[in-house]
């Protein structure tokens, strides 16, 4: 970093878990660190939110179990207040039948599994070892900067080490790797199981806010990118990551500022010189590090000057079209699914089969949302009370899918019909909760774009394509530095991408720390 | 197949050659005569008159259009004046020629751009952030080439005396036989002359008031063959002959910047930031590698290679293209000469040639090649100034 | 035993890649039998006089990316090896517009200019960019398939040899390449064009004999097998073989016989001879015997190592592979003959209908019709490739009247009632063929003299195509290089000894394209296989 001199010696943009893990991972390594968050709140997907008064969401995303654990470390977060639970149970619903309860804990997994097919037990637990054993590999890539596989500056000693990583698969591993990366989760999950909850209930992670449905190619990767990244859950749902990312870097002695609207990042001959807000107010720094998305950096906070025409035209053809919607209930009582009453489900997924899903994802390619959305359920109530009044709970919802641009366009009344749909599906698995809604809120695609500044709607701020995660975002930025000197990228739509991993956040920091 | 020009019902009642070649996609008249001859003295000494549609043609316009065209250019737009035009080549961000030709500029917010190959694409694409329109209007606007020391006064007959002012490279609307034409006082031949653009429906209209027009100035409708001549003796660029846009090559190497072409003098680097600006930025500072050049054939040396084989001089009637090897005195190649004439007005042997920047020197001494009964050898070539043929009437 | 009955070499499927393997086989010298099933040669590719005076070739129809030094190689033209090319490609819309892509590089842009100004420039930029790729596609699909697992330095030099191809791409080449193997035919193309009627007739090639959609990620790569300029031009490597497709299988057949190899025909195997687990001939379904040193399979893996080796002669993990080899046929053929040309939107001539003619008139369109397929339905408006070979190829029809030959996708070989359904439902796929046919050319129906519908179910009963896949298995990202058919088997051996195979399923895959074969029969000439 140059010795200008500024009051901050790095300027993150937004305060979203990866923002907040690159500030704190920076003001860590002794530099003068201001957070610019737009909204009055922290936390961006991951923030608490009130939907309805007394009523509040531990942040949008579900899935907390893919922090990465070095993070977790190097920023003292437990020290901070966070808590790491087991994974959840992933219960799977259904109308003629116990349905099936994913159990985090592999051998209670396969007893639930044995009730619907013996030989599934015994390949559920065969999965789980493979899984076991790729993972080394697979993390390696995912833990560290991207591989420079446009062969710029190839770095010879880590690519061997990398393709030694794979090596040690054994052969047989590691060909099995290579031919189901590629592949579509519906083929590979079939060429396991047998039964239908159970696959769907795996697909789930490798479809969930991508344009891809279970016979897509290439999702499979996104499969088994979740399996290996996840591990234990944060108690009390995504926000209370974000509590304690906040303590960390403020006790590292970074600067938040919420309501602190970054309307242009500044650039004067190639290089970085600061950001203005919103309201005019103008803050110096010789290095930028942004956390929103890229096609909101290079199309919306660079002037056009600062982005070359081949850099823009990679932006604007990164593919990011958000294909969620969110659904958030106030309830009385508490969530009963008819087909195991007593279970106080904290986690759920609804689909009958994959080809349930592939129909759900069919809608959004003619540009509808789908009559019989896929739903993955998350009662955060079950472990943080406090979060819904007493006797209530709070039922977040994503529903997959609903595009972006919808034929005829977004208002009330789709939304309205949208809300309908998941509540009717609901309604048949847990009867009577239809009485129970005390309020709701429904986001789509462009509502989630406008409330936390994801182009499109899209939580992975960018589609989680095979090629978009090789090159992410673009060629001239593929490890979080761009062709603007100085200006860093740190969200999820660089390596390894989208999901509650502070991954991103903590590699543009060691990026930023090593210098140029 | 190629389509007709709105030329067409003239030129191909003229074109007694049935000699006709593909120009982007349209039929162009070679010759209208056997040989181009008369055709290459009509616009020497006379006039000629050309069709030159099939010029790719666009129109910018919009609030931004000054900004935009400043940004896409080599050359600095917001110099021009209105009603001025201006000659110019764009680059790709690394610095490589793309295209070239004219820029020209109604008011502010208007401009044409005219280009040898199809550039919409490329301007849409660099247009993001622009406040601009663009347009392609090749196919709705005809163009005329009226070129030779007597087209000012066949144009006066056809439009009236307000032409007699326009200065090179500037334009005037006029009104010829009732209909609306726009005259720019330019062209390829390198000497007097001037381009009139109308709608196509006046085209034919157009064709005829010009003939009648030029009929006692010695006026003939020209073919490319002998505007070949002409454009070699006025030591211009073409584009896809002499180099070629960085878009359709396969390879590197094939690209020229245009420091390295001789359209330097086109580049205006010190301004706001232009497309390729840094790049170019960087080889004017370092020198080109290789630069364009004409070269002088040595005639008597050449008239000696052939006579030891007791034969006259060969040299074809109409210009040559295809790409020769150039030397240098101790015959390790150094370039290519790419295209060439027997220039009829100078009596010289000329050609254009890229060369490596050490041989580029005016009078530098190099070999080029020639091939007599089968068997190759070398002749020598002097470096001289461009243009080879600069009448004062040019921009008189 | 006689010594007639005993060869070097038995090659089990006369198809074009049998018959090329054959070939060359003898051409080294080696003594070569082929046995074919039907009464005729040419597997998939062949000629059949199915009503009188019409040659129809009733599977495989265009003769795409045929290996040129194949050709010469086996001196093909000699043997009556003749390629038409495909002068344009034509897609009528349903509104009585047109689009057509010629080979005159001005008329093409004039045709695209009218749907896209922008796109019209683009288009010749984006085939030069596929031009500057296919060097590295053309050094893939020429040699045998790399493998990745080896520590053999061989192997490993061979790495780097393909890496260093890749590299010398340039980075923005490489990352057009990483995209290409990645992204979907319709995600690639919205990176170049922006009119829907242009991207839905070429995001099709990506889909050709596959169970996905144009919309499906992994189907930009065989974009590029149209630009697969060899010597004389992209144009000019899709063509009609003179005399019908067969006409390339009788000259491959003519090129062995001619070095001296053995062809039967109506000769059936059942199975492959074993002897301590190494093949040693085969039996005949008639119980007849014949004795080889080696024995190479041109048929598809799933029918070689379950129809004629014996899942109990297999490794079960191999036999787990070859299970789980996807084969999905998923497409038909409905070969017409009719009195009147169809004239697809425009009747000035007939040029338009030298090429082939695409009925996708939007990639909604296409992606509909794939997802009937998803749920075992034919798609009631499917993806047609229609050509009429009859026009460029007088000799396969009466004077004015024409063969037109439609390869329909999607019609999945399992549709929902199962597959043994298919006959009861052949009749209604020919009709939603005629039907959509209708719609651009009306009084098509009226002119049609005879139909023959090869559903997927046909297509297996009848040529021996497992689940009806023209490809010998699908083209999907697991199936091909190194993994095809298996990981580890893509080097044309097979875990028994003694046995090969040559066929589409294995590196570098389906089409009329004649390198399986031959590299087949180089990898056993050079592997001390024969």
């Amino acid at each position: 970093m140059d010795g200008a001199n500024h009051e901050f010696d790095a300027i993150v943009v937004g305060a979203g878990h990866n923002g907040l893990a690159a500030a704190a991972m920076l003001a860590r390594s002794g530099r003068k660190v201001l957070v610019c968050e737009r909204r009055d709140i922290v936390g961006g997907l991951a923030a608490r939110e009130e939907f309805h008064p007394g009523f509040r969401v531990p942040g949008f995303h579900h899935d907390s179990t893919c922090v990465r654990p070095r993070v977790i470390e190097a920023l003292r977060l437990e020290s901070f207040g966070l808590k790491r639970t087991n994974p959840p149970s992933i219960f799977a619903p259904h109308l003629s039948g116990p349905g099936l309860l994913l159990h985090h804990d592999a051998g209670a997994a396969a007893d639930e599994i044995a009730a619907h097919s013996d030989t599934d037990a015994q390949r559920y637990a065969d999965y789980r070892a493979f899984i076991e054993r790729i993972a080394p590999a697979v993390l390696r890539l995912l833990d560290e900067a991207p591989p420079d596989v446009l062969g710029l500056n190839i770095d010879f000693s880590r690519l061997l080490s990398t393709g030694w990583s794979l090596r040690k698969l054994g052969r047989r591993d590691m060909m099995e790797l290579l031919r189901i990366a590629p592949m579509c989760v519906a083929d590979w999950l079939d060429e396991w199981f047998a039964c239908d909850l159970l696959k769907c209930t795996l697909a789930g992670s490798a479809i969930f806010g991508t344009f891809t449905g279970p016979w897509s190619p290439g999702n499979n990767a996104l499969l088994l990118r979740h399996e290996v990244l996840s591990g234990g859950a944060v108690f009390g749902g995504p926000a209370n990551l974000i509590d304690a990312l906040r303590q960390s870097a403020e006790h590292f002695g970074a600067t938040i500022r919420t309501g602190a609207d970054v309307s242009r990042v500044r650039v004067t001959d190639g290089r970085v010189d600061g950001v203005t807000l919103s309201d005019g107010e103008e803050i110096d720094a010789s290095c930028v590090a942004a956390s929103c998305d890229p096609k909101r950096l290079f199309l919306g906070l660079l002037g056009r000057q600062a982005v070359t025409t081949k850099l823009r035209l990679h932006i604007e053809s990164y593919r990011m079209s958000g294909t969620t919607a969110k659904v958030h209930l106030a309830i009385k009582g508490r969530l009963r699914f008819a087909c195991r009453p007593d279970l106080n489900v904290e986690h759920a997924r609804i689909a009958d089969s994959l080809d349930d899903m592939e129909r759900a994802f069919d809608a959004i390619k003619y540009e509808r949302f789908s009559d019989r959305p896929v739903l993955d359920v998350y009662v955060p109530t079950v472990s943080d009370p406090n979060l819904a009044p007493d006797g209530h709970s709070v039922v977040s919802i994503m529903a997959h899918y609903a595009p972006y641009t919808l034929d005829g366009g977004w208002n009330d009344a789709q939304r309205s019909r949208l809300t309908e749909n998941v509540l009717s599906i609901l309604e048949q698995y847990a009867p009577g909760l239809r009485d129970c809604v005390v309020a709701s809120e429904t986001l789509v695609p462009p509502d989630i774009e406008k409330r936390y500044g994801v182009a499109e709607g899209q939580w992975h701020h960018g589609e989680h394509g095979l090629d978009q995660l090789i090159v992410r975002p673009a060629p001239e930025c593929t490890e979080y530095a761009t062709p603007i000197a100085g200006l860093f990228l740190c969200g999820s739509g660089a390596h390894p991408g989208g999901g509650l991993t502070c991954g991103p956040g903590a590699l543009a920091a060691d990026r930023i720390i090593r210098g140029a | 197949m190629p389509i007709e020009s709105p030329f067409h019902p003239q030129t191909a009642k003229r074109c007694k050659s049935l000699r006709w070649k593909d120009w982007s996609g349209y039929y162009a008249v070679c010759a209208y005569d056997t040989y181009a001859e008369r055709e290459y003295f009509a616009l020497r000494h006379s006039a000629g008159l050309m069709d030159v549609t099939p010029l790719y043609k666009y129109d910018v316009c919009g609030a931004d259009a000054e900004d935009f065209l400043t940004h896409v250019m080599a050359r600095d737009i917001r110099k021009l004046a209105d009603g001025q035009v201006s000659y110019c080549c764009w680059c790709d961000e690394a610095g490589k020629l793309l295209d070239d030709g004219t820029v020209w500029r109604f008011s502010k917010d208007r401009f044409r751009v005219t280009a040898a190959e199809p550039c919409l694409a490329w301007f849409f694409e660099n247009a993001h952030g622009f406040e601009v329109s663009l347009s392609d209007v090749t196919d709705r606007i005809a163009t005329a080439s009226l070129q030779g020391p007597t087209s000012r006064d066949i144009l006066k007959q056809a439009c009236g005396g307000k032409i007699e002012g326009l200065r090179f490279f500037r334009m005037t609307p006029v009104s010829i036989d009732g209909f609306e034409a726009i005259v720019t006082r330019t062209g390829y031949t390198g000497d007097l002359g001037f381009e009139i653009w109308v709608d196509n429906e006046h085209a034919p209209r157009l064709w005829d008031v010009l003939s009648e027009a030029g009929k006692p100035y010695g006026l003939l409708p020209t073919g490319l063959d002998a505007l070949d001549v002409a454009r070699v003796e006025a030591g211009f660029i073409m584009n896809g002959v002499d180099y070629y846009s960085a878009n359709h090559c396969l390879i590197e190497s094939r690209k020229s910047t245009p420091y390295e072409s001789g359209l330097g003098w086109t580049v205006h680097l010190d301004r706001e930031p232009f497309i390729g600006q840094s790049a170019l930025r960087a080889e004017k500072y370092r020198g080109p590698d290789r630069r364009f050049v004409g070269l002088e054939i040595d005639w008597d040396e050449f008239e000696a290679l052939f006579a030891k084989h007791r034969l006259p001089p060969e040299v074809c009637s109409a210009a040559w293209r295809d790409p020769k090897p150039i030397y240098n005195l101790k015959g390790q190649h150094v370039g290519h000469a790419t295209s060439g004439a027997w220039s009829p007005t100078l009596k010289k042997n000329l050609a254009l040639a890229t060369v490596q920047a050490s041989h580029a020197k005016i009078g530098a001494e190099l070999r080029f090649e020639v091939t007599v009964e089968y068997v190759r050898h070398t002749v020598k070539a002097v470096v001289v100034k461009k243009p080879f043929f600069d009448p004062e009437r040019k921009r008189a | 035993m006689s010594t007639s009955n005993r060869y070097d070499v038995i090659v089990i499927g006369g198809g074009h890649n049998g018959l090329i393997c054959a070939a060359y086989l003898a051409k080294a010298g080696r003594k070569v039998l082929v046995l074919e099933r039907r009464h005729v040669l040419g597997g998939a590719a062949v000629t059949e006089e199915l009503y009188p005076g019409f040659k129809f070739s009733v599977c495989s129809y265009v003769v795409s990316l045929f290996r040129p030094h194949i050709i010469r190689d086996l001196e093909l033209a000699k043997h009556g090896f003749d390629l038409i090319p495909l002068e344009c490609s034509h897609l009528p819309l349903p509104d009585g517009d047109s689009l057509c892509r010629w080979a005159d590089a001005h008329e093409t842009r004039r045709e695209i200019a009218r749907f896209s100004a922008r796109d019209a420039e683009i288009y010749p930029e984006f085939g030069l960019a596929m031009s500057k790729l296919s060097h590295f596609v053309k050094a893939m699909i020429d040699s045998p398939a790399p493998d990745p697992a080896s520590l053999n330095p061989r192997e490993l030099a061979n790495l780097l040899r393909l890496g260093g191809q890749l590299k010398e791409l340039g980075p923005d080449l490489m990352h057009l390449q990483m995209r290409l193997l990645t992204m979907s035919a319709v995600d690639f193309l919205d990176l170049w064009f922006e009119s829907d009627i242009l991207k839905a007739p070429m995001s099709v090639s990506g889909i050709i004999g596959t169970f996905l959609g144009v919309r499906s990620p992994g189907t930009a790569y065989v974009l590029l097998h149209h630009y697969m300029g060899e010597i004389d031009g992209a144009f000019r490597s899709w063509g009609f073989s003179r005399g019908g497709t067969g006409q390339v299988s009788m000259a491959c057949a003519r090129a062995a016989q001619s070095y001296g190899a053995e062809i039967r025909t109506e000769c059936s195997v059942d199975r492959v001879l074993l002897k301590n687990a190494s093949a040693c001939g085969v039996v005949l379904e008639n119980g007849d015997e014949i004795f080889a040193q080696t024995v190479v399979s041109g048929v598809d893996p799933q029918r070689t190592f379950f129809g004629f080796v014996g899942e109990e002669n297999l490794d079960p993990e191999f036999a787990a592979q070859i299970r789980r080899y996807k084969l999905r046929g998923s497409s038909a053929k409905v070969n017409y003959a009719v009195d009147k040309l169809p004239m697809f939107g425009r009747t000035e001539n007939d040029l338009h209908l030298r090429g082939d003619i695409a009925i996708a008139p939007s990639i909604a369109y296409l992606e509909k019709a794939y997802d009937q397929a998803k749920y075992g339905d034919f798609s009631d408006r499917p993806y047609l490739n229609i050509v009429i070979p009859s026009l460029v190829d007088p000799t396969v029809a009466p004077p004015g009247k024409h063969i037109v030959s439609c390869f329909v996708q999607y019609a999945p070989y399992k549709i929902k009632e199962g597959p043994e359904h298919w006959p009861k439902r052949s009749d209604a796929l020919g009709d939603t063929v005629t039907d959509t046919i209708e719609e651009y050319c009306p009084g098509f129906r009226d002119s049609i003299l005879f139909r023959q519908v090869l559903t997927p179910w046909d297509l297996e009963q009848e040529f021996g195509l497992t689940e009806g896949n023209i490809f010998h298995g699908e083209l999907s990202q697991e199936q091909l290089l190194f993994q095809r058919p298996a990981a580890g088997w893509a080097r044309y051996r097979t875990p028994i000894s003694n046995l090969w195979m040559c066929g589409s399923g294995t590196h570098p895959g389906g089409g009329i394209m004649g390198a399986p074969g031959e590299l087949a029969a180089k990898t056993m000439l050079g592997g001390g296989g024969v």
